[in-house]
């Protein structure tokens, strides 16, 4: 398996941020757009074309709402993202271990 | 964001492995500054209260004074929880919100409960003895069973286990009465608390793996 097997939605610096960040919440948590964005150092345009884009592989959902009469944008990994990102993450780990001697992989786990 | 450089496999596992501990030291609560505030001012409350009440006192000043400072330290510690909360909850919104506001309730009108109890007590003419006595160990039979219930739903093991020992410590508490109950509370609970501060720090300290 090479590199090429990496998610390709996933597998680009700004969407692995923001899906680590938004895995890093238990399940059913969301963020709202302007926390995101200060825990990502990202410009507003360019969060939303990457949000975009995660949302159409149904990764993310972009829940808007009003919070009294202030429109409020929420961001949350879906059940889809996170199994994708379990994945992304256990692709990264196998390309990363050095390949040993069949037996030895009983005790990596 | 910078766009995107393409990642090899390295990069990304420490890409993640940053942003992961950007993230949690950002909403994650931090468990060591709340069980500091509140062991210190425990220790400190309740330990100045036993020693204005011990005879012969070894703080010498008014009991309405000692109760002063008492609460003036709750405060403190209260102010330092709600803030530290408020910090690390902004922005986040959904589940956890939604339990932590629950959590946040049970809290507020437990002791709600606790103060209409210290009015009763003082309208129906309660003496002092008896008034300390049934308030000191409603609030830490509240504060233990609330940090187990706490504990028991987020399988945090510190947490329950330091609302068991505070239950515990109540109950040898209430046995040995006045004054030595506060002293008790003071030793046990407020120690009881930085001892788990100690913990929490220690768990915090362990390195964490991809």
């Amino acid at each position: 398996m090479g590199e090429e097997a990496l998610d390709p939605v996933i597998h680009t610096q700004a969407r692995l941020r923001i899906m680590t960040t938004l895995t890093a919440l238990p399940d059913g948590d969301r963020l709202t757009f302007t926390r995101l964005q200060s825990l990502l150092d990202a410009s507003a345009g360019n969060l939303s074309t990457h949000l975009r884009r995660l949302e159409d592989a149904g990764y993310v959902q972009v829940v808007k709402t009003h919070q009294g009469r202030i429109p409020s944008t929420q961001v949350g990994a879906t059940r889809t993202g996170r199994r994708a990102f379990k994945d992304y993450v256990a692709q990264l780990r196998a390309l990363l271990t050095p390949p040993t001697d069949p037996t030895d992989a009983q005790e990596e786990r | 964001m910078v766009e995107d450089t393409p990642l090899d496999p390295a990069a990304s596992a420490a890409l993640i492995a940053e942003q992961r501990a950007k993230v949690e030291a950002a909403v994650e609560v931090d468990g060591r500054i709340l069980f500091v505030a509140w062991g210190v001012a425990w220790l400190l409350g309740f330990g100045l209260l036993w020693a204005v009440d011990v005879d012969p006192p070894l703080v010498d000043i008014p009991r309405g004074m000692g109760l002063t400072v008492f609460f003036a330290l709750l405060v403190a510690a209260m102010a330092v929880t709600a803030v530290h909360l408020a910090r690390k909850a902004r922005g986040v919104r959904g589940t956890s919100a939604l339990q932590g506001a629950m959590y946040g309730w049970s809290w507020f009108l437990a002791f709600a409960g606790v103060g209409a109890l210290g009015y009763a007590l003082h309208r129906d003419g309660a003496s002092e003895q008896v008034s300390g006595m049934v308030m000191m160990t409603v609030s830490t039979l509240v504060v233990g069973s609330l940090y187990m219930a706490d504990g028991a739903i987020w399988g945090e093991r510190a947490q329950f286990t330091l609302g068991a020992w505070i239950l515990v410590a109540t109950i040898i508490a209430v046995v040995a009465g006045a004054p030595n109950m506060l002293l008790v509370m003071s030793l046990a609970g407020g120690g009881g608390m930085l001892a788990a501060a100690g913990v929490e720090a220690t768990r915090r300290g362990r390195p964490r793996v991809l």
